[in-house]
């Protein structure tokens, strides 16, 4: 019975979680958008507050009717975030609502996309394994890991083919799928270690994201470091080894076959999920551990295919980090396996919802970037603004999922599953907040060098 | 002089459902009810109406002549009202009298001490004045399921009320128990003191109650006196129509062996013995209905029979083959249809509408999964013929389980195991929560089965059930067969003995000429075969001796076996 009725629960939590448990997709979608909108809201008062105790010679914005002045403009904080992000298709200050010399091939798009498109990966990667009732964290590792193989292997290859667009094709199919098999494998381990040793993923994912920095790290340092390199990084690989930039900007650091990759990733990852016998003994897994056994399912194989699977996706992830962003392996791995995490929250982890999460990450990392070029605020202020629109958009669908595992809403998984996804549902809430800061934190450091 | 409860005109509306319509119900003082209802006929929701967990949308609740109106069951735990739910609220390792008074104990010191010396005496008090022979400092996890019930009746007591609801008291007692209980509602009546009990099994109400309140969909379709009605009348009255009260079986030679039990010993999850050395046999054709008090290892036999859990030791035969080592899809693949306890845990996927639910077990097998992908349009029209030949209500294939009733999950459940053409048919109350009209129509359908030549296993806490359809009848006790016995001859005392771990005298013993009968049809089917199931037999009883100490009679036991 406690069960059914959320008894694990306090009341007032469970009076906070409830609405938010059964809800359609379109309600879901409505309550995000107004989630951001509440966030902007919030955000709104905090510049308005931080330009207020900041100090500037001229006031950025003055209110109307008291006079006050402020040295942020919350009004241009936001029309830079959204509209910077994809390279001001809206004219500001000048005639007609749209800038004329507008193309979407521009740099901050570019950028915009470029996160996007890595995101899609990792947050492919967290969904799977959601679905499967199993909250993998190690995405990072498994990019980490991934990315080192990528360029291991493109490095070690090319020099053995004549270089020219056909041999370039050949290396990032290579490649790719040696980030694949390396990811696939690192996510393989805590896949075995919980099917067959009855390791929590939760603990086992984080720690072997440490293992995979560290070892990387040392490979790196100790044999493969490019000579003369003042960071610990690989040799670059190839020009044409890499995704071609094709129409955007090369500074942009994106491609859009890779973009392709991903949106193909998205659609067969979805197929995969919802339409074949293997989708739905990973999904009876995730939602209803005990049914699936019964129908056959073998959990602990189950376990082991959905963590490499997710593995896998993190290592394309590295892959694509590899072969479209740096053009090498290097120690400085942005936290996208964490944003992973948050995407798939947002994305109610459906792979379909996959693509609009990862698509406003892109966008609130495009905008922060144009925010700091073109307004005094500060970075960090942009980071708070930037960890406020993710935790409103995904504090509903964290609701849902927890009230969920906590037995609230028409349905619940069963089992000793339970209690550890509830756990795990905790952690995630923390991450949350943290991965938010941390990128945005990551971002500014690009931003200034 | 007033009734003791009066339900003016309950009416209780949910979203989409109206639970209880206008429903009229006198009790008076010192009498024992009984509202019977098939699942989902609103009796529940009535009685949680009357205990203040919800509000009724229109009528009142008149208690002793006041109109009331319950915010919570601590309002009606005032007026006089108690309920006994029918999972028990005890404190395990707490002693009787400490859960008695727990929550509402007497204090001392200014209220900061539990006065431990006047809460023990005044529960002795009220189990003396009742006649409850209950060891007042028994721990709850050593007593038995039925002291444990007059646990929960003396907390009710202790809390002053005058009016009992008690939500399907029986469901967990042995036949002896139930006796016990009933004498229990005597002594309580005597004093003055009324009874409501919740039921669908229409022998209980008639012998246990003075007034039967039938209700269907919601309305109250009469109360009459227990003398002036028949069980088949009561069945018309919940069933709205005339219903064939018992399963027609007719006699049948059981063919080949199918499934061939030796000495399997099963642990539960908590590592303890569940399955304590079960030897048997089943054959095509043929229905063995297992007996018991829920709880005495009947999970874990089936279980183990089904793949979903390993045995410690013995061995199971399926088709002549060694199951040992066979996962779970292996079982399935073998044309095994297992319809398991727990349908919310098990048999279903809540959040899965029914054409999904429909393919649980058969998602790898054509013509479901076709090419690489799951063929939905297949699978639609699977779930689209077991919703029609099985009657689940509302027939929407793409509605969640999760919105069905029990009954209708049940009757789904059901109807995708017995149509996946099995050799056997493993069914764990395969009726249970499912209205009459329904049970008579999966009888008949199980009945058809055995007589396409499926061998049955069917593991029911209904006596009438098992005893209805089975060609044999074992009694599990505590993890082993207390007997196996001869349903058409063996009367409900006797499986209630056997049921309590009791053995039954040598005379007693009916069945050992059905397996006299089984002997000789296996002599007609090969010798070879039936010597090897024989000496099987023999040393799984050897060991199940050894371990089950001295309060179990080996004779017995050798007698219905050999």
């Amino acid at each position: 019975m406690s069960r059914r009725d959320g008894g694990r629960l306090p009341t007032a939590a469970r009076r906070v979680i409830e609405p938010f448990v059964d809800r359609s997709v379109a309600e879901r979608i409505l309550i995000s958008v107004a989630a951001i909108l509440l966030s902007i809201a919030v955000g709104f008062a905090i510049v308005l507050v931080s330009g207020r105790i900041a100090e500037c010679s001229t006031a950025a914005w003055t209110m109307p009717v008291t006079g006050l002045g402020f040295c942020y403009d919350p009004f241009e904080v936001y029309a830079v975030l959204f509209n910077g992000a994809l390279g001001y298709p809206l004219a500001i200050g000048e005639p007609g609502l749209f800038n004329p010399s507008w193309t979407p091939f521009n740099l901050s798009f570019g950028l915009t996309l470029s996160e996007t498109t890595l995101l899609i990966f990792t947050g492919l990667s967290v969904a799977v394994a959601f679905r499967a009732g199993l909250f993998n964290i190690g995405t990072q590792g498994q990019l980490v890991v991934g990315a080192l193989a990528t360029a291991l292997t493109v490095l070690a290859l090319a020099p053995l083919l004549p270089p020219g667009p056909i041999s370039g094709i050949a290396l990032v199919v290579v490649g790719t799928l040696a980030g694949a098999v390396g990811g696939g494998l690192w996510g393989a381990i805590p896949g075995a270690l919980k099917a067959y040793a009855d390791a929590n993923e939760v603990i086992t994912t984080i720690m072997l994201n440490f293992v995979a920095a560290n070892v990387a790290y040392v490979l790196v340092l100790e044999v493969f470091r490019a000579e003369g390199s003042s960071v610990v990084a690989t040799r670059y690989v190839p020009e044409y080894a890499q995704f071609s930039p094709w129409l955007f900007p090369d500074s942009s650091d994106f491609a859009l076959l890779a973009l392709a990759v991903g949106v193909a990733f998205i659609g067969a990852l979805y197929y995969l999920v919802e339409h074949t016998p293997f989708g739905y003994d990973l999904r009876t897994s995730g939602v209803q551990a005990a049914a699936a056994e019964y129908g056959g399912v073998n959990a602990k194989l189950t376990t082991v295919r959905a963590m490499t699977l997710s593995g896998a996706l993190g290592g394309v992830g590295g892959a694509v980090w590899v072969l479209m962003s740096e053009g090498r392996w290097i120690e400085s791995v942005p936290d996208l396996g964490f944003d992973g995490i948050t995407v798939s929250i947002l994305a109610g982890n459906n792979p379909l919802g996959v693509l609009p999460a990862a698509f406003l990450f892109g966008v609130l990392k495009g905008g922060a970037l144009e925010i700091g070029f073109r307004t005094d605020v500060p970075t960090e202020l942009v980071g708070v603004l930037r960890g406020l629109i993710i935790l409103f958009v995904a504090m509903p669908e964290f609701f849902r999922m927890a009230g969920r595992y906590a037995g609230l809403g028409s349905s619940g998984p069963g089992g000793p599953e339970t209690t550890a996804d509830d756990s795990t549902g905790d952690d995630g809430s923390g991450g949350d907040g943290t991965t938010g800061d941390a990128g945005a934190a990551t971002r500014g450091g690009e931003a200034d060098a | 002089m007033n009734p003791a409860v009066h339900l003016d005109g309950i009416t209780k509306r949910f979203p989409g459902v109206v639970a209880n319509d206008d429903v009229d119900l006198a009790i008076e003082r010192g009498s024992v009810h009984a509202l019977l209802g098939e699942n989902g006929a609103g009796k529940t929701t009535l009685m949680n109406v009357l205990y203040g967990l919800y509000r009724p949308t229109e009528g009142t609740v008149v208690v002793e002549g006041e109109p009331r109106s319950f915010a919570s069951p601590r309002d009606a735990i005032d007026a006089g009202i108690g309920m006994i739910h029918q999972h028990f609220m005890l404190v395990d390792p707490m002693t009787v009298w400490e859960n008695v008074v727990l929550g509402n104990e007497p204090r001392t010191w200014g209220g900061l001490r539990v006065d431990e010396k006047a809460a023990r005496e005044a529960v002795i008090e009220l189990s003396e004045r009742y006649g409850f022979d209950v060891d007042p400092d028994a721990r709850i996890e050593d007593v038995s399921v039925g002291v444990q019930q007059r646990v929960e009746i003396l907390k009710a007591l202790y809390r002053g009320a005058e009016v009992l609801i008690m939500d399907e008291p029986t469901a967990v007692l042995t036949p002896q128990e139930v006796e016990e209980l009933y004498g229990v509602f005597e002594e309580l009546t005597e004093q003055g003191k009324t009874i409501i009990f919740i039921s669908h099994k229409l022998g209980e109400a008639l012998s246990a109650a003075d007034e039967i309140t039938v209700l269907r969909d919601g309305v109250n379709v009469g109360t009459v006196a227990s003398e002036d009605v028949t069980r088949e009348d009561l069945a018309e009255m919940m069933v709205g129509r005339e219903v064939l009260m018992e399963p027609a079986t007719t006699p049948q030679e059981p063919g080949d062996r199918v499934l061939g039990v030796t000495d399997l010993r099963v642990e539960d999850d908590r590592g303890v013995e569940a399955v304590s050395g079960v030897s048997f046999e089943l054959r095509a054709g043929e229905v063995l209905g297992i007996a018991g008090v829920d709880g005495n290892g009947q999970s874990q036999l089936v279980e183990a029979i089904t793949g979903m859990r390993e045995p410690e030791s013995g061995s199971v035969e399926y088709l002549g083959e060694p199951m040992a080592g066979a996962t779970r899809r292996e079982h399935i693949d073998r044309g095994m249809a297992f319809i398991p306890e727990d349908r919310h845990e098990k048999g279903l996927v809540m959040s899965y509408d029914l054409v999904q639910n429909g393919i649980l077990g058969s998602q790898h097998e054509p013509p479901f999964a076709a090419g690489g992908r799951i063929d939905w349009n297949a699978s639609t029209d699977h779930a689209e013929s077991v919703i029609e030949a099985y009657d689940v209500r509302p027939p929407n294939p793409d509605a969640d389980a999760e919105s069905f009733s029990g009954g209708n999950q049940q009757k789904f459940i059901v109807g995708r195991e017995f149509e996946r053409d099995p050799d056997l048919v493993v069914a764990t109350h395969p009726t249970r929560g499912v209205d009459i009209g329904s049970t008579e129509f999966l009888h008949d359908r199980l009945l058809e089965l055995r007589a396409e030549g499926k061998a049955i296993l069917l593991v029911s806490s209904k006596l009438d059930e098992v005893q209805g359809l089975s060609d044999r009848l074992a009694v599990i006790h505590e993890g082993a067969f207390t007997g196996v016995v001869d349903p058409a001859t063996v009367t409900e005392e006797e499986i209630g003995l056997l049921m309590a771990g009791e053995t039954l005298d040598d005379e007693s013993v009916s069945g050992a000429a059905i397996h006299d009968a089984v002997d000789d049809g296996l002599d007609g089917d090969g010798a070879g075969d039936g010597d090897g199931a024989g000496d099987g037999d023999g040393a799984g009883d050897g060991d199940a001796d050894d371990e089950s100490g001295p309060n179990r009679e080996p004779a017995a036991d050798g007698g219905v076996e050999a």
